[in-house]
Formats: structure tokens, sequence, C-alpha cells
């Protein structure tokens, strides 16, 4: 449930870049550095290992403004993809108010996709949460490949139910990746004006 | 949402900044802060002889971080939580201790500061000012309605801020 600090006048919204290993979250993280104002962007931290794998986590704090006399920022994190690092997954979920959920379109990454979304519903029931009521996007990404998986195909595997929306994204050129961070930043602030 | 812990502002503020300045000048440290464990900044001082703080949110992120992953340690071993954590390079040092159960204190000093003194005065301020975490208690905050306008100014300015990308 949303809650707003009113003594602050601040409304803090984390959203969390999840998804298997390599599928792109800190490259869509990365890209958004790139190419927003500096007036808008806190430093970037990333903690990965020496073959860029993210070891804990990347984060970035973008600030959106004054929204109603209340200072509203976004918090972006992006967790570890791959399955080794769960204990650190783990934390950072910790608090979440939306995930942007990034599948790999590469054939031979079907099954991480998956397992990935399985392990996302299970982290969330740790912390007495679910998928029903955090707003999230599906990214579809790496479009770019030749032999990119169709849609159809993915979509099956990583949301059956249909439940999520989802753009598609090559992130490395920047495809999708503002649209999908728009998407689910709208989400979640509607969500917050719902709230009660 | 995420938001801190715990709600400084006033005289609660101004005492905690008063303990942190006092810690500065006592044990001669470059800069004293009062993070969550969420990451968020909630006090911070510097010595005016000290150069220009590295951005203060990538700190208190990776502080918050830090702090996460040591108490996960720390259950993962059977205890309860490890308390005190130092880091020490050739000139740098960052001393970090919990302060109540949502608060860290985080001291960066450099060689001029020995660590014992650091420590002492640190905790010191520890007490002083989780005395005063304790009796603010949570940060209350507010189920609120912030209806429709909200929803449409933030996502004007969403679409301001995305615009052109």
């Amino acid at each position: 449930m949303s809650t707003i600090n009113f003594a602050a006048r601040e409304i803090n919204c984390k959203i969390v870049y999840y998804g298997p290993g390599v599928a792109g979250k800190t490259t869509n993280l990365k890209w958004i550095y790139k190419q927003v104002d500096d007036s808008v962007k806190g430093e970037m931290v990333s903690l990965a290992t020496e073959d860029e794998r993210t070891l804990f986590f990347d984060f970035l704090p973008i600030d959106l403004g004054t929204v109603q006399g209340f200072k509203t920022r976004f918090h972006l994190y992006t967790v570890p993809g791959q399955v080794f690092y769960n204990a650190s997954r783990k934390l950072i979920l910790r608090g979440v108010d939306g995930i942007i959920f990034v599948a790999d379109s590469a054939p031979n990454r079907l099954r991480a996709n998956a397992e990935s979304m399985r392990n996302l519903r299970e982290n969330l029931q740790e912390y007495n949460l679910s998928l029903d009521e955090i707003p999230m996007i599906v990214q579809f990404n790496k479009r770019d490949l030749p032999d990119a998986m169709p849609i159809e195909m993915l979509r099956a595997v990583v949301d059956p139910k249909g439940q999520f929306p989802f753009q598609e994204g090559a992130a490395s050129s920047g495809g999708g990746v503002f649209e999908t961070l728009r998407a689910v930043s709208k989400m979640v602030l509607e969500r917050l004006a719902k709230s009660k | 949402m995420i938001e801190p812990s715990i709600a400084l502002y006033g005289e609660a503020f101004a005492k905690v900044t008063a303990s942190l300045d006092e810690l500065l000048t006592k044990a001669h440290v470059r800069y004293a802060m009062l993070v969550d464990r969420k990451g968020f900044v909630l006090a911070h001082r510097e010595a005016l002889w000290a150069p220009k703080p590295p951005t203060l949110d990538s700190i208190a992120t990776l502080i918050a971080g830090n702090a996460a992953a040591t108490s996960a340690l720390a259950k993962l071993l059977g205890e309860r939580r490890f308390n005190e954590l130092v880091h020490q390079g050739e000139r740098i040092g960052l001393y970090v201790e919990e302060i109540s159960n949502e608060g860290l204190l985080v001291v960066i000093f450099d060689e001029t500061a020995p660590i014992g003194r650091v420590k002492l005065f640190a905790k010191k301020s520890i007490e002083e000012i989780s005395g005063l975490i304790d009796s603010l208690g949570s940060v209350e905050t507010t189920n609120a309605d912030l209806g429709n306008d909200f929803a449409l100014d933030a996502s004007a300015l969403l679409d301001d801020l995305f615009k052109g990308m």
C-alpha cells in the first residue's frame, strides 16, 4: 500500500528492473543515464563484476519535479540477473513500487525468462507482495536480434495469462527504454493517486 | 513507496546536527552523516576544512546496501546483527555503526584522525542520537488520496521529462 510522507512533502518511488541475466537491465539504466538531462539525474551507482555482470545492484535517482507540492523522485534499481545472486536480488525488492521485467528475446533464454519470473513471484511472496498489486510492465528486449523469438511465444512463457502490459525493446540502441519507464512510472503514480 | 524511516525535522533535526557537529570537531573527521537503512540521507555535516564530499545519495545507497548485506550475513551465521563496520584505506577511513533500529551513523575521516578517537566520539553521538530517535517513534504516514489532479500533473511532468526521447 502506498503511503505519503506529508511532513517531508516528498514522494519517493522505487522502480526495479528484474529479469534473467544478460537480458539488458543495466543497459536500460545506462541508456537513461546517458540521455537524461544532468539537472534531473543523480550519479549512477553500479556494483558489477569484472565481466560486467551486476553483482548487487545499479542505482539511478531521477527527479520528476514538484507535483502538487510534493517533491517527486524515482529511484531506479536493477537486480543481479544471475540465478546465483538470489540473496542480493531479494534485498533490492524490498519496498518496491513498480517493476520492469526485462525479458530476453534470444531463443536460448526462453527458459531463463520463465525461471526469473517464477523467482520474482517467490521473492515478492517473502515480502507478502504479489504481482496482482505491484504495477509491472514486461519489456521484451533484444528485438534487434536476427533470431529474436516471436512476441506471442515469449509472452506465452513469461506471462501466459496476458496479465501485464508489454513493450518491445532494443535497449543497447535505446529502443523502447523510455517508453517502458514512462509506462511503469505512470502506473506507479496512478496507483499512488488512487490509494486510500 | 519508499520513504525515510525516521521523520527528522525541526528541533530533533537541530539536535542531531548539533551532535554531528560536535563529532566533527572533537574527532576531527571530514564528514558525519545520519542515513537510514533504506539509503536516505537524514542529516549531513561536513568539516569546514574538508574537500567537497562525493555525491551523498550514492554514499547513502551504498552504505544501506552494505548494511543490508552485512545483516543478511549476520543472520546466516546465527548472529542477530553485526554492529559496526570499519573500512580503512591508505588515507581515508569509513566507520559505520547502527543507531537505533533504523538509522546508521556514517563517519568519513582521514589520516589525521586516529580510529580510536573516531570510535570514541562516534559512540557518544550514537548514544545522544539514538535516544532522540527512539523518542520520535516511526514516521507518521498518511494513506492519502492525492486525487486526479496529482495523477494528471505527474503525467504531464513525465511527458515533459521524456520529451523527444
